[in-house]
């Protein structure tokens, strides 16, 4: 026969198949990866909620599969609400101080930073996220101890009485930085800030420089500016950032075990319970809290207008 | 009378190269004012300098007789219109026309009130509720001149204003523009690379070529009295004849334009001159003939109906004498 279009082969066929049913590939393509959050990370969430209802037999200590709220009933009790009250309230913390250290680099970055400085900015900002994150985090313990550098430092310019006064707070204060809150409040905003930093400067960068010149152009001086074009423009990298480290500060469990006061935070009380104490319906009550405090944080966001600019 | 805009020896340079080289200006309070020239002439920068986004190397600016060497852009009263428009993309149309007010501290009323006439005055009553996204590029461009005018600015800038529009809706704001400056009576200054659009909307045009301004003048001047060879090239692109072409065409022996509009073909036995027609370019409203005479390709413009030459045809041409204008050697 002859024709305009040569035979066939299989592949060429199949490219036929695909071109004639373009939602056939999609669902091709898409299955894989829906298969393994749906089943691997949707399911184990689910079967995590699940065990929160179910509660401990207090003298033989095996777990009950009957549905109760007793588990959370259980979160409200002092020594355990202590625990999601620090993180949330350390979380809280380290966001905010990512949030006022990020935005002066990441408006440098998205506004002036070009060619060479702007390499060196995504390469200042990234070379801390390619080294293993427990020796980062082991360096800093050493930084902060009490024989440090920080200390020596701070003596070395007289400012020793400074560090002991900052030292003294209650609460926050301690024995040296490296056991105080807010040693490991400082890890914390050091560990995390590239997460912030990289959202904030794309929601920046997006942000063309004629709006800046139009707002002074109407009179506006650069707080004005800041306040009524910068920020609101921001505003969504500035909370995808902030997802980043406020859920990473509530999740983690390794920051407070090595730098800090002995008390527990989410992350630990998890790990510990699982563990050693086998209460996994409390545990798993605990992990649902962040999983929460984010749903909440998120519908504000939300609410406030945060996605509005997407 | 005091100058709206005055540049005395104004320069900037961005490294080595020379933005604004040198340039002196005075345009007059209440009209519609003109820069033309290619990109990279300096245009844009001479508005970014009266804004106050640039500042000059050397040499000074007035606005109305204040010197602005120490003003910034927030403290002068001008107002841009940008050439992307710049609409705030998180604000309604309302709220966008009304933050000039809103920066001075005018209650909300008041400048929602304020906003709603200028939205009614660019032709846009009842759009205060859209986001900037939801317009057309017409309708935001509007949008950035009412934006621009809620000050009540004494000079407004327009920065390539009608460069982003198809040419139906140019020639329609061209027209709205000249008609909204007569209105209101403020100065109007524009940068454009488009001469038609130039000639056709100011009283004044300055015609820039690196960094400096070749020609300043009404359109007329500039299109039928051009200065240099840069200015009678680049406005209507005319023939412009070597001196010993102009010599043979029966001039002088100097630099001189001759517009391919005032060019004719003629029958006569002893025309001005004599050309082998080599392209046609078919225009719609005429057809543009290229002609080779004396080693120098020229063009004429034949209006439509007339007979036009066919390629390879030898023919005369003649024009009338005032329509040879010489130039300075420049």
């Amino acid at each position: 026969m002859d024709s305009a279009h040569p035979s066939r082969g299989v592949a060429d066929r199949l490219t036929g198949v695909f071109w004639s049913r373009p939602k056939l590939l999609t669902a091709l393509l898409i299955a894989p990866p829906l298969l393994w959050l749906g089943v691997v990370y949707v399911g184990s969430l689910a079967a995590l909620l699940l065990q929160s209802f179910y509660s401990i037999d207090e003298f033989s200590g095996v777990v009950v599969p009957e549905f109760t709220l007793k588990t959370y009933a259980e979160l409200l009790r002092p020594s355990n609400f202590d625990v999601i009250v620090r993180t949330v309230t350390m979380a809280a913390a380290v966001t905010l101080a990512s949030v006022a250290v990020a935005f002066p680099i990441a408006f440098f970055a998205a506004r002036y930073a070009r060619g060479r400085w702007k390499a060196l900015f995504y390469l200042g900002v990234m070379l801390p996220l390619w080294s293993s994150y427990l020796v980062k985090v082991y360096a800093w313990k050493l930084i902060l101890a009490k024989e440090g550098i920080v200390t020596w430092a701070a003596e070395g310019i007289g400012a020793g009485n400074v560090l002991g006064a900052v030292l003294a707070i209650p609460v926050i204060g301690g024995n040296s930085l490296s056991t105080s809150y807010i040693g490991t409040f400082l890890v914390f905003v050091y560990v995390w800030l590239p997460y912030m930093i990289l959202p904030m400067q794309a929601a920046l960068e997006r942000v063309p420089g004629s709006l800046l010149e139009a707002s002074a152009d109407l009179g506006a001086g650069g707080w004005r500016t800041f306040r009524s074009v910068i920020l609101p423009l921001a505003l969504p990298g500035i909370i995808a950032g902030s997802i980043f480290t406020f859920s990473l500060t509530l999740g983690d469990y390794i920051i407070p075990q090595i730098i800090g006061s002995s008390r527990f935070f989410i992350g630990q009380a998890v790990y510990s319970l699982q563990g050693t104490a086998g209460n996994i319906p409390l545990a798993a009550a605990f992990a649902v809290v962040p999983i929460v405090i984010m749903l909440i944080y998120l519908a504000v966001a939300r609410k406030m207008g945060a996605f509005d600019a997407l | 009378m005091t100058a709206a805009v005055e540049f005395h020896n104004v320069s900037r340079h961005f490294g080595t190269v020379r933005a604004v080289d040198r340039v002196d200006l005075a345009i007059d309070e209440g009209s519609f004012f003109a820069m033309l020239g290619p990109s990279g002439s300096g245009k844009t920068t001479c508005l970014r300098l009266i804004s106050g986004f640039e500042k000059p190397t050397t040499g000074s600016i007035r606005i109305f007789g204040e010197d602005m060497g120490d003003v910034p852009p927030n403290r002068r009263h001008v107002n841009t219109v940008f050439q992307d428009y710049a609409l705030f993309p998180h604000m309604n149309v309302r709220d966008n026309v009304a933050y000039g007010l809103m920066v001075k501290g005018v209650e909300r009323r008041t400048r929602h009130e304020r906003a709603e006439e200028l939205l009614s005055l660019v032709k846009l009553d009842g759009f205060g509720e859209r986001k900037p996204a939801q317009l057309s590029g017409g309708q935001r461009q509007r949008v950035a001149l009412a934006r621009a005018l809620v000050n009540e600015p004494r000079v407004l800038l327009l920065d390539e204003p009608l460069g982003a529009l198809d040419l139906k809706l140019r020639e329609a704001m061209q027209d709205e523009l000249k008609a909204l400056q007569r209105r209101l009576g403020i100065t109007f200054v524009f940068v454009t690379h488009d001469q038609g659009e130039a000639l056709s909307m100011a009283d004044r045009v300055a015609v820039f070529n690196d960094g400096r301004i070749a020609q300043v003048g009404t359109p007329s001047d500039v299109y039928d009295r051009p200065a240099t060879r840069f200015v009678a090239d680049f406005v209507g692109s005319s023939n412009v004849l070597p001196p010993d072409l102009t010599r043979s065409f029966g001039g002088p022996r100097l630099w001189a334009s001759l517009r391919p509009e005032s060019i004719r073909f003629t029958g006569a036995s002893d025309p001005k001159a004599k050309g082998r027609v080599t392209a046609l370019r078919y225009l719609g409203s005429g057809t543009r003939v290229a002609l080779e005479t004396g080693g120098q390709e020229i063009a004429v413009l034949v209006p439509a109906g007339a007979p036009v030459p066919d390629i390879g045809e030898v023919s005369g041409l003649t024009w009338d004498p005032a329509a040879l204008h010489l130039m300075e050697d420049a």
